[in-house]
């Protein structure tokens, strides 16, 4: 390291990314560590051919505003209001700019800037809604309308609110066929006194029996079967259908807002496996226990951005 | 169009994960969550937030629901746990309205196993929160901060072995728990004890250099602390101070490194028992602030605690005395002449700032002592009580005949309506 006199400045040479190379001087460039420790340990940017070659994220434009925030701030004699007051006005940059900057001062590993420029955005985010948001970062929004969860405004008549009590709705209608499903169910278990002969042809006879029960109810019986490997011939047939409806079903969240309208199964597998009652309970829970899980996912999520 | 600006249309969202946290930190928490709805990439970004701060500001900000914390900050924090994922550094809790209830102690049991390393709980007032038995088992923790407490520790608990700093506010806690807890941290660097109703208190503890009580103690004994720099006492109780001892050794013996003392209310009373200005010792080479607070110069003992602390302070810079003095019988007048040392020197004195001064003969006396013996004084500020006032331009005229040792001080004089 070269000696500083008074008259005579050093300069340290720095190179950006796209290959230009600039020299500054020793000591506002040593204001960062990184650039210190190029210096001190590996004795580089003494020269042009030995120019410190920046991180990728430092761009000129951002050099410029990196070096010029150096060249405040190491001067030692400044007061702490002069110190903020420069600040201020430092960061009074556009988000583009200001995300930028938070890069390259990262990799600088200019905490004090870092710091600084985080406050800032953190600022532009700060009470926006996430549209303002996205516009002011340029975000895309790639999420479907049910990912989308708002949050709650007071007044109704925001577009998002209906959504979400359109979705809510939806929701209510579904745990209400869930509920009826329950009833059901004790209602199945008296059915389950007749002969077997009896509920054979009980299946066999009709199609519908619906009432309106939730396809979950069949997604059980599905369920079951499938693990428990019994197949009562007749039943597969009328099964396999609702079968695959199970499957997209219990794909993924998101469609099952559209599927459930669109399933009317019927409830004639009701009485038939009296013997595998006990499995009913074994399985029931699960299913239970899976689709609680789905109302509480969505539910969480609904809450998690309750704001208002 | 060019295709960089496509590329990188989103500013924000590509940038490295430790500077995304760094500024999802800087938000409020519920500020923080809601960046989950903005594109399929922020969905979990703040699940891995390390340092939560819930208050009740979080959830509804309608102050009516706010008054109803089951509905608000509950179900708020109950959720966000639920969805967070990975460590959880700081954890900071402080609702003017949230009562004591299971889900309080759910979340300590939550954060003990989460290895939380900074804790910080505040409930309301109405009910305090009996901290369970999870609490202490955080042997993480680095820094400890409750308010509004009931602290029972369990007796096989040996005290946390990370705690630097620890902070009680309002705390209902047996006195030897308090005792045993706090020497039980031997790495403890600060400690703070406020509002506190404790009776004596013996402190032991080898690392601590900052150290505040504030409350009705009768009994403070600084006994192992050998690297304190700050202290700050304020002492609520007139009566019941007896001592069989010195009570400026009890507290000062053993702080030699000591740079800043301040004293509130009834301190310089309690350092008063049993005090004598036969033994300036020890020395206190670093001490270079002295701060105390309702000091009655109508009692010769109180000004004697003071000219032992300043005679026992060769590097002292700054001296700050409030008064509260009443009475102008000149008791003890004698003393100012026959035993206070006159040849002491006060070298790097530069600042006396003295406030609620009546004029009384002990104060005129004291400032008297001070400006003749500090050679390099620069600031004498002393700031009338105007509720007193008999003569009123006469005291500051008397200060500015006084003999002064230093040739450029500044004198600033002022009158504080009462």
């Amino acid at each position: 390291m070269s000696l500083v006199k008074p008259e005579m400045k050093s300069f340290v040479w720095l190179q950006t990314a796209d290959g230009l190379i600039q020299q500054v001087e020793e000591e506002v460039a040593m204001f960062c560590p990184m650039i210190c420790r190029e210096v001190i340990h590996k004795s580089m940017g003494s020269s042009k051919n030995h120019a410190i070659k920046l991180p990728e994220r430092v761009t000129p434009a951002v050099l410029g505003l990196i070096l010029d925030y150096c060249r405040f701030h190491q001067v030692a004699g400044r007061s702490n209001k002069e110190r903020k007051t420069f600040d201020e006005k430092f960061i009074r940059l556009d988000a583009n700019k200001l995300c930028d900057l938070v890069s390259a001062a990262d990799s600088l590993q200019l905490r004090p800037l870092v710091d600084l420029t985080s406050c800032a955005i953190a600022r532009m985010i700060s009470g926006k809604t996430a549209e303002e948001i996205r516009e002011t970062f340029h975000i895309a929004d790639d999420l479907t309308e049910e990912e989308k969860l708002e949050p709650i405004k007071i007044k109704t008549d925001d577009s998002r609110v209906r959504l979400l009590n359109r979705l809510y709705a939806r929701k209510r209608k579904q745990l209400k066929a869930r509920e009826k499903s329950k009833d059901v169910e004790v209602e199945e278990e008296r059915v389950e006194d007749r002969s077997v002969d009896d509920l054979l042809s009980f299946i066999n006879s009709g199609d519908e029996d619906s009432k309106g029960v939730k396809p979950a109810k069949n997604k059980k019986r599905n369920r079951r079967k499938k693990n428990l490997r019994k197949d009562p011939s007749p039943n597969i047939e009328k099964k396999n259908p609702s079968y695959k409806e199970m499957d997209s079903l219990s794909s993924s969240h998101n469609s099952e807002i559209e599927d459930l309208p669109n399933q009317s199964i019927s409830l004639k597998f009701l009485g038939y496996v009296s013997t595998e009652s006990d499995f009913d309970d074994g399985l029931d829970p699960a299913l239970k226990e899976q689709l609680d899980r789905e109302v509480e996912d969505f539910a969480q999520r609904l809450n998690s951005v309750w704001s208002k | 169009m060019d295709t960089n600006l496509v590329s990188r249309e989103d500013y924000i969202t590509d940038l490295p994960e430790s500077i995304i946290e760094t500024i999802l930190t800087k938000l409020p928490l519920r500020d923080a969550v809601r960046t989950s709805v903005l594109s399929s990439k922020w969905r979990y970004t703040w699940t891995t937030l390390t340092e939560l701060r819930f208050d009740d500001d979080c959830c509804i900000s309608d102050a009516h629901h706010r008054a109803l914390p089951e509905t608000g900050l509950v179900k708020f924090v109950n959720q966000f746990l639920l969805l967070h994922n990975g460590p959880i550094t700081r954890f900071t809790l402080s609702s003017e309205y949230l009562e004591r209830c299971p889900y309080v102690d759910q979340w300590l049991l939550f954060l003990s196993r989460k290895d939380v390393q900074e804790l910080s709980f505040g409930l309301a007032e109405t009910e305090w929160f009996k901290a369970p038995s999870c609490l202490f088992s955080c042997k993480k923790l680095i820094a400890l901060e409750l308010v509004r407490c009931e602290l029972d520790p369990p007796l096989h608990f040996k005290g946390f072995p990370n705690l630097k700093r620890l902070n009680l506010q309002q705390i209902s806690i047996a006195p030897d728990a308090v005792e045993t807890l706090i020497s039980s941290c031997t790495l403890l660097e600060s400690l703070t004890l406020s509002y506190f109703e404790g009776a004596k208190l013996t402190v032991r503890a080898p690392n601590l250099t900052y150290l505040m009580l504030e409350g009705y103690f009768k009994d403070i004994c600084l006994e192992n602390t050998p690297m304190l720099v700050v202290v700050s006492i304020a002492m609520y109780m007139a009566e019941a101070y007896q001592s069989s001892s010195c009570n400026f050794d009890k507290v000062l013996g053993g702080v030699p490194s000591i740079q800043r003392l301040t004293g509130h209310s009834y301190f310089a009373k309690y350092m008063s028992i049993g005090n004598t200005l036969g033994k300036i010792q020890p020395t206190y080479r670093q001490l270079k602030i002295i701060d105390l607070y309702q000091v009655s110069f109508d009692d010769m003992t109180e000004i004697m605690v003071i000219l032992r602390l300043i005679l026992s302070a060769p590097n002292l810079q700054t001296i700050q005395i409030e008064g509260s003095s009443w009475s102008t019988d000149p008791l003890d007048l004698d003393f100012w002449d026959k035993e206070c040392p006159r040849d002491a020197t006060f070298a790097q004195l530069k600042v006396v700032k003295l406030t609620q001064i009546s004029g009384l003969p002990h104060e005129m006396r004291f400032i008297e002592f001070l400006l003749g013996n500090s050679p390099a004084l620069e600031v004498m500020d002393v700031t009338k009580n105007v509720y007193e006032t008999d003569e009123d331009e006469d005291m500051f005229m008397e200060i500015l005949a006084f003999e002064r040792a230093s040739d450029d001080v500044e004198f600033m004089f002022a009158e504080d309506q009462v």
